[in-house]
């Protein structure tokens, strides 16, 4: 604007117009784009030509440009992909991570739902005679060598019998909010805490090393962050919606799978984005639950830190292989993470 | 199909909104509940629909007794104020959802669908998007989804007060004829008086969670039977006067009017409607006021009098004119005056005005 009369301090510091930033700010907010971006960049530029590269120009390194500092070879690659058993702990890692997100977006979502759909009055009395009962059976099965068949029988009697008489007559009860916050409390503690115990449950029922144990403690684990994000978007449609149906001859299923799901869908697809990727990447619970036949990716590129010292090149395909399809399944599925789609639901 | 409701109760924790809610309505009628927000019309329509369970009485849909039948099963259809449309569905998915929940077969789905849809006009937009339609049109679209499967009754919940008043009142008419044509069962919640005096064969007026009165438009307009009722049916609405009954006349500070055939009371309400009163000099009248304000409504004039601590309003020829603040006399035929006792709202009918 070539009539702009303010001076020429103004004029850097305040937006010509309400939409747009002021001079000094766009210098300000690119200049830190531009530093975030080479943050993120520079050490998947490092790990990708690492991968070509071998121990002598690691080792005499910095070389920053192939072709200019260093000879390009395709050793690591041979050697990753051709001699050693990448391909399995590469499956496992697909299968793992597929399997755990989608069982728990499937379970999550249903739990999401139901929590904001249904009214649930759970007697505190019955959750205490509950957890009674059960330390009761195991100080049973396991100190006085009682049967655990007839431990868990008498349990059950003795807790329908509560049931039917003193949780009748107590008031106290959780609901929806206790329940979603107990829900969402099992991420407060991190995972690894209850690793031995698992460890011992996969080992005593001899699926140590398997793909179903980590699909299940995955899911496990991830299943109260699919709870907590899709539970917003849930409560987001309109309930006339759901009536409508109802009032149309849906059960709570059909309304469940034919409305609320589609309706949610880019919520959901972010949210599959982001498990995915948290099962994909997870380490530790795979270090301890998975030895030679369930290793997943994240194990086995720490396995290149050899008594002979890391494996820098060996390390970097690993990486830039892992990486790969992440990319593409999130560029497949960005374009579902679209909003918008209520509009037209309600109102004129 | 014809629906009674007896003794329904509803209560949401201590707080009671429907008390006791009686109604018989017959086979093909059109029937408005119609009442200020907060009156438990729309939770009494919920409860017929099976989304509210009841808190006592029954409900009957025909001979069935469905108060405590799944809403599916109720064979009922509703219109949503928001039209409740599916977004994620054409306008022809939309429609056809409920069939296709009833497992009715493709070629009879299409057929239907399309009849539904030419019966509202909506041939030409079935593959569009609930999005890409205008509010008139998706209100149709409710429509047709709600007939499409001919269910025993209509419920509708404010239909349409989300639409522009032009296009209200030709929505008014097309579901006035669609009714009659249809003769299924309807009942329908607004809190717009014209929409219920325009619409109903009976209009049931709530308040409070209790039936005022259930009448014809006429009669509700006639012969109200309550200060309610009175109050809130009419356009401008009745005036009142705040009175005594003595010696056969209605007595205020204003003015004294002879009713006949009325016994002695301390606390009486007199009502006028705007209609029946008219505006003369200033000693002549029945009550004495003064102009407060004069509007001109186009085929005629509200003229706003004060008189004491009340306020009258008259309707008058467009061609009225007067000076702010003017002394006048307002008159009317004993004969248009309601008599209401002030402490119970109750109407005090006499020989000649029923």
């Amino acid at each position: 604007m070539s009539d702009d009369a303010r001076p020429l301090l103004r004029r850097l510091f305040e937006p010509s117009s309400i939409d747009t930033q002021a001079p000094a700010a766009k210098v300000l907010t690119y200049g830190l784009l531009l530093l975030w971006s080479l943050v993120v960049l520079v050490p998947l530029y490092w790990v990708l030509i690492t991968s070509f590269k071998g121990p002598g120009e690691v080792d005499n390194g910095p070389f920053y440009l192939p072709f200019v500092d260093f000879k390009p070879s395709l050793d690591a690659w041979r050697f990753m992909l051709l001699e050693n058993n990448t391909l399995g702990p590469y499956l496992n890692s697909v299968v793992v991570a597929l399997a755990s997100t989608g069982l728990a977006v499937l379970i999550g979502s249903l739990a999401a739902y139901a929590l904001v759909r249904i009214r649930f009055q759970v007697k505190l009395a019955a959750i205490a005679i509950f957890l009674l009962l059960l330390v009761g059976v195991i100080t049973l099965v396991a100190t006085l060598g009682v049967s655990w068949q007839i431990a868990v029988a008498v349990a059950v009697a003795l807790f329908l019998l509560a049931l039917a008489t003193v949780v009748r007559r107590t008031r106290r009860a959780v609901g929806n909010n206790d329940i979603e916050f107990w829900i969402i409390s099992n991420r407060i503690m991190p995972p690894i805490v209850a690793v031995l115990p698992i460890y011992v449950m996969f080992q005593q029922l001899r699926l140590l090393d398997t793909q179903i144990a980590l699909i299940a403690t995955y899911t496990a684990v991830n299943l109260p962050i699919v709870v907590w994000l899709t539970r917003d978007f849930f409560a987001g449609i309109p309930i006339d919606l759901e009536e409508s149906a109802a009032l149309d001859g849906a059960s709570r299923f059909r309304i469940f799978f034919t409305i609320a799901l589609p309706l949610v869908r880019s919520g959901l697809v972010a949210t599959f984005l982001l498990v995915l990727i948290l099962a994909w990447n997870e380490y530790l619970l795979a270090l301890f639950l998975s030895n030679a036949d369930a290793q997943t990716m994240p194990v086995l590129v720490s396995a290149q830190n050899t008594t002979r010292g890391p494996q820098w090149w060996n390390m970097s395909v690993l990486i830039v292989v892992m990486i790969a399809p992440v990319v593409v399944i999130a560029s497949v599925l960005q374009k579902h993470i679209a909003r918008g789609l209520l509009v037209g639901a309600v109102k004129g | 199909m014809r629906v009674k409701l007896t003794g329904i109760r509803k209560s949401f924790g201590a707080l009671e909104v429907v008390k006791g809610l009686e109604l018989d309505i017959a086979d093909g009628e059109f029937l408005v509940l119609l009442g200020p927000s907060g009156c438990g019309k729309t939770t009494a329509l919920r409860m017929v629909a099976g989304l509210e369970s009841v808190t006592d009485g029954r409900i009957l849909i025909g001979a069935r007794d469905v108060t405590d039948v799944l809403p599916k099963y109720r064979d009922v259809a509703m219109v949503f104020q928001s039209y409740a449309l599916y977004p994620h569905m054409t306008i022809a998915e939309n429609v056809a959802y409920p069939l296709k929940l009833r497992k009715v077969p493709p070629a009879e789905r299409d057929a239907a669908v399309r009849a539904a849809a030419a019966k509202v006009h909506l041939d030409d937009l079935l593959d569009r998007y609930p999005r890409q339609l205008s509010g008139g049109q998706r209100q149709r679209v409710a429509l047709a989804r709600a007939m499409v499967r001919r269910p025993s009754v209509f419920l509708m919940d404010e239909p349409l007060s989300n639409l522009d008043a032009k296009l209200r009142g030709h929505m008014r008419s097309e579901l006035k004829r669609l009714q009659a044509e249809l003769g299924v069962t309807t009942i329908y919640v607004t809190h717009d008086q014209i929409e219920a005096m325009t619409l109903a064969h009976r209009v049931a007026i709530m308040n409070r969670g209790i039936v005022q009165q259930i009448a014809s438009p006429r009669q509700i307009y006639d012969d109200p039977a309550n200060l309610f009722v009175a109050g809130f049916i009419g356009s401008p609405p009745m005036n009142f006067l705040q009175g005594a009954l003595v010696d056969g006349a209605f007595v205020c500070p204003e003015g004294r009017v002879a009713v006949a055939g009325a016994e002695n009371r301390p606390r009486v309400t007199a009502g006028l409607r705007p209609e029946d009163c008219q505006v003369t000099g200033p000693s002549q009248g029945k009550i004495a006021a003064r102009v407060y304000a004069l509007e001109l409504m186009g085929d005629h004039t509200l003229i706003t009098c004060q008189c004491g601590e009340a306020t009258l309003t008259v309707k008058a020829d467009k061609g009225a004119a007067h000076e702010m603040d003017a002394p006048i006399g307002v008159t009317f035929s004993e004969r248009s005056v309601f008599l209401f006792d002030t402490d119970s709202g109750e109407r005090i009918r006499r020989p000649r005005n029923e």
